[in-house]
């Protein structure tokens, strides 16, 4: 890297001019020579660009923006300008690389993005091109860390920054939810525009984080901490009102937020106490079937109605002792050996449920009807009307499960800055050290997994609710899996981490519908690269960011960093 | 005569043939500073394991004053006996201060519940907790840096964390595994001040050590293990002159060592010769 920094660096500057123009062309060229098969690529990719040739949107439009700020950054006096630029550079590689794969796969072959029938559409060469001249570029002009503002801010005026602040999250979750369209056959190129969105949103994000803005706001409601907090939980009251409140986003959403639950969970057990769970969903599903049996459903065993807080607590204990269980084996096994034991549970969950042992499962007819909740006469799958504003389907669950998540987080920080949460990670960092310090450490970690089940058991039982049926396909090793990537993904033992990862991991295959047959191996190389290139997660928990970027971005090893940052803070 | 705060009564450690110690015994009166050297391999630290409940010794008991001690060491740190490790054993990931919470935990009443809820009493207990850990790592002279994380700490002041972090167990007894390794004089200096001032505050203290000048001039009494046993105990004074214990540490005056090396050289001819025999009856030897 650092030979490519030193040949780009004489031409760095007008490099990056010209890879920002490229951009902007880019945006207003052409991508696609012919109509594809399953109709044009959106955003007047196609040739059918030309009736309205500055119409520019969707990716066009992101791509633009990019190429704009890249000049932006190069021009301006901003902090950290190499790593600014470098940062959209890759975002604008990122999306025409996408779309470009898209297109060229929908197009059946190179044509589609090159010349063909004597139409030429060099949109996406041309962006390529572009995002590795920035990227170069930016590289060339030298490796900096991310900026550090230090503007303090009065009350009011913290306040309305995070108030902005958080509206434009709000605006960004609404956008990044509904980027595409609603996945199927109507809309063949959901999964493609969602992913060309991703890269354009991760791109602005670091490059946003490289100029401070981001550090600077996440110090600021950190210190606003309760206030952060209630305008976060509002926000996330209001997505219905944005253009993501239709059932069918309600539905994803409220999915997300049931798996988000859950992966905050199973933060404590893996991020907190560093015990490996691969088994983690059964207990979700155990939580699930203790509610779907309690609810009064005509295939339900068990023939009392319970009311829905009382279910949803005995699914919850019902789970936890399930966790003491399984995590009593932690007394005598650790690390991988525990992994394989708590492997071997969820299989046997999975199994029992499938083959009806016990007979409270159903097998594989499962339990469908379990009823809708209900409050005060109101079902909760019914549309809702606040005033004169019709609410879709789905929002009361919606807002019950943004509650849950809520309540799932304050559990999460509580237990992390507490004596308990101390424990546990001290035990994750050095257990005979920590026997030495007087922490019973058996005790601990099956406490760990005794909370983190009895979380997963709530979340299961709202999930009967909201899903209707309860079938054990919904707990198989795969959604193990893939809460553990989300927990791993996120940041272990981050809060906004496991939410982040749990969305990513549970919008994707929804958005990737058509393409199901590629959309675990899609799904597998996202993961590898971001294991590769940031190990830490995407939003690192303070502690584990330390433990496993042992160097900074670019090679910096942590004491250097370490160093450079009390002399600027001297100086 | 007062109960020794801390006394092991003939302490033997076997590790299937290997006799790492054999009949131990150390007593440890109130507010005093105990030394422990011996040559590498001794068993100082295997010792300090059977002290602290990491190892139960095969023979013996350990009694913390008057009371024998469980074998588990969470339970002997509740009881009042804290201990540093030989390489340092810090939580590397987390702040200064959080290490010296933990080692709150033992003297702090919060179960699972209040950890979630967050109760009245909850604050008041971590409020507690927190000053009284400030409090810890200004007396071990680390004020100013409670929010760095342990692992970006200097190889000093780690030790000096690690006594801080060990010190608010509130210990009656503080078990030190070589605190000033790998420290420049002045660092050794620091710490030998420390220590005094550790003992003022009624903590008795047991030491391992190399640096026979430091051990020497901070002990009340002296006690050396070679090969797993015993070898004296006493003031420091009388340590130090004691014939065995420079034998032991220096090697023996030169004649006599001359005349080992004789007898050295001539048992390695011995064995040769005896090996070449071995080695030709050994095909029978098989055989059979």
């Amino acid at each position: 890297m650092s030979k490519i920094a030193n040949t780009v660096k004489p031409f760095a500057r007008p490099l990056a001019i010209v890879g920002g123009v490229l951009l902007i062309v880019a945006a207003l060229l052409p991508w696609v020579t012919f109509a594809l098969n399953s109709g044009n690529y959106p955003d007047r990719a196609t040739l059918q660009y030309f009736d309205a040739p500055f119409q520019v949107t969707g990716f066009r439009w992101h791509m633009l923006l990019l190429g704009v700020l890249v000049l932006v950054a190069v021009f301006a006096p901003i902090p950290s300008k190499a790593r600014v630029i470098r940062s959209l550079g890759w975002g604008g590689l990122a999306v025409a690389l996408i779309n470009s794969i898209f297109i060229t796969t929908e197009g059946g072959g190179l044509g589609a993005i090159t010349a063909s029938d004597g139409n030429v559409a060099f949109g996406g060469i041309v962006g390529i091109v572009a995002g590795l001249a920035v990227i170069f570029a930016g590289t060339g002009l030298g490796i900096e860390l991310p900026a550090k503002w230090n503007i303090k801010l009065a009350r009011p005026w913290a306040y309305l920054v995070l108030v902005v602040t958080f509206a434009a999250v709000l605006f960004a979750v609404a956008q990044t939810l509904t980027a595409g369209g609603q996945g199927g056959p109507a809309n063949p190129y959901a999964g493609g525009l969602f992913l060309s969105f991703l890269g354009f949103a991760a791109g602005l994000l670091t490059a946003l984080n490289g100029f401070g803005l981001i550090g600077w706001i996440s110090e600021l409601s950190e210190k606003h901490r309760a206030f952060s907090v209630v305008v976060l939980l509002a926000c996330a009251l209001l997505l219905p009102f944005t253009n993501a409140g239709s059932e069918y986003w309600m539905t994803v959403a409220a999915n997300i937020g049931i798996y988000a639950a859950t992966a905050i969970g199973l933060n404590i057990v893996v991020g907190l106490a560093g015990l490996l769970d691969l088994g983690y969903v059964a207990f979700m599903g155990i939580g699930a079937v203790v509610a779907a049996n309690l609810s009064g459903a005509a295939a339900s065993k068990v023939g009392i109605d319970l009311p829905f807080p009382i279910a949803a607590i005995i699914a919850a204990i019902i789970a936890g002792i399930f966790g003491a269980v399984v995590g009593s084996p932690t007394l005598r096994v650790r690390g991988d050996y525990l992994a394989i034991v708590t492997l071997a549970f969820g299989e046997i969950f999975t199994r029992s449920a499938q083959n009806n042992i016990g007979g409270l499962t159903n097998g594989a007819n499962a339990i469908p009807g379990v009823p809708p909740l209900n409050l005060f006469g109101k079902e909760f799958n019914e549309t809702l009307s606040i005033g004169s504003v019709e609410l879709p389907a789905g929002v009361l669950y919606y807002v019950l499960i943004v509650l849950l998540v809520a309540g799932v987080m304050a559990i999460f920080a509580n237990l992390k800055f507490s004596r308990i949460g101390r424990a546990w990670i001290a035990i994750r960092e050095d257990e005979d050290a920590a026997r030495a310090m007087g922490i019973k450490t058996g005790k601990a970690k099956i406490l760990a997994f005794l909370v983190g089940a009895t979380l997963a058991g709530l979340a299961g039982a709202v999930f009967a609710h909201k899903n209707g049926t309860v079938s054990y396909e919904s707990f198989k090793f795969l959604e193990s899996v893939t809460l553990l990537a989300a927990v791993i993904l996120g940041g272990m033992g981050s809060i906004p981490g496991a939410v982040l990862g749990a969305s990513l991991l549970f919008v994707l295959p929804e958005k990737l519908r058509e393409f199901s047959d590629y959309r675990l191996m899609i799904f597998g190389l996202a993961l590898v690269l971001i294991m590769r290139f940031r190990p830490q997660g995407l939003v690192p928990d303070r502690h584990r960011r330390a433990e496993l970027a042992g160097e900074d971005v670019g090679g910096v090893p942590v004491d250097e960093v370490h160093e450079h940052d009390t002399k600027g803070a001297t100086a | 005569m007062s109960t020794p705060v801390l006394e092991a009564r003939d302490v033997s450690m076997v590790f299937g043939g290997l006799k790492a110690l054999q009949n131990v015994s150390l007593k440890l009166d109130e507010g005093k500073v105990v030394g422990l050297i011996g040559p590498n391999g001794a068993g100082k630290t295997t010792f300090f394991n059977c002290l602290t409940g990491l190892y139960t010794p095969t023979t013996g008991s350990v009694l913390l004053k008057g009371d024998v001690l469980p074998g588990d060491p969470a339970k002997v740190t509740t009881a009042g006996v804290a201990r540093t490790f030989q390489n340092i054993r810090l939580f590397p990931s987390m702040t200064v201060l959080e290490n010296v919470m933990v080692g709150r935990h033992v003297r702090m009443k919060q179960g699972p519940l209040a950890s979630i809820f967050h109760g009245p009493g909850y604050r008041k207990g971590e409020r507690a907790a927190r000053e009284r850990s400030s409090e810890l790592l200004e007396f071990v002279n680390l004020p100013g840096i409670e929010d760095e994380l342990a692992r970006n700490l200097p190889y000093g002041d780690q030790r000096r964390l690690e006594i801080a972090r060990a010190l608010a167990t509130d210990p009656a007894v503080l078990l030190l595994d070589e605190p000033t390794a790998g420290m420049n004089p002045q660092e050794t200096e620091a710490t030998r001040r420390l220590i005094l001032a550790i003992r003022e505050t009624g903590v008795s203290v047991v030491v391992i050590e190399h640096d026979i000048k430091f051990i020497f001039s901070l002990c009340d009494s002296v006690s050396v293990l070679v090969q797993g046993q015993l070898l004296v105990e006493g003031s420091p004074e009388v340590v130090r002159r004691d014939p065995r214990v420079i034998e032991a540490y220096l090697g023996k005056p030169p004649d006599e060592v001359e005349a080992e090396v004789a007898a050295m050289v001539e048992e390695t001819q011995h064995t040769k010769a005896a090996e070449t025999t071995t080695e030709t009856t050994k095909p029978e030897g098989e055989q059979a």
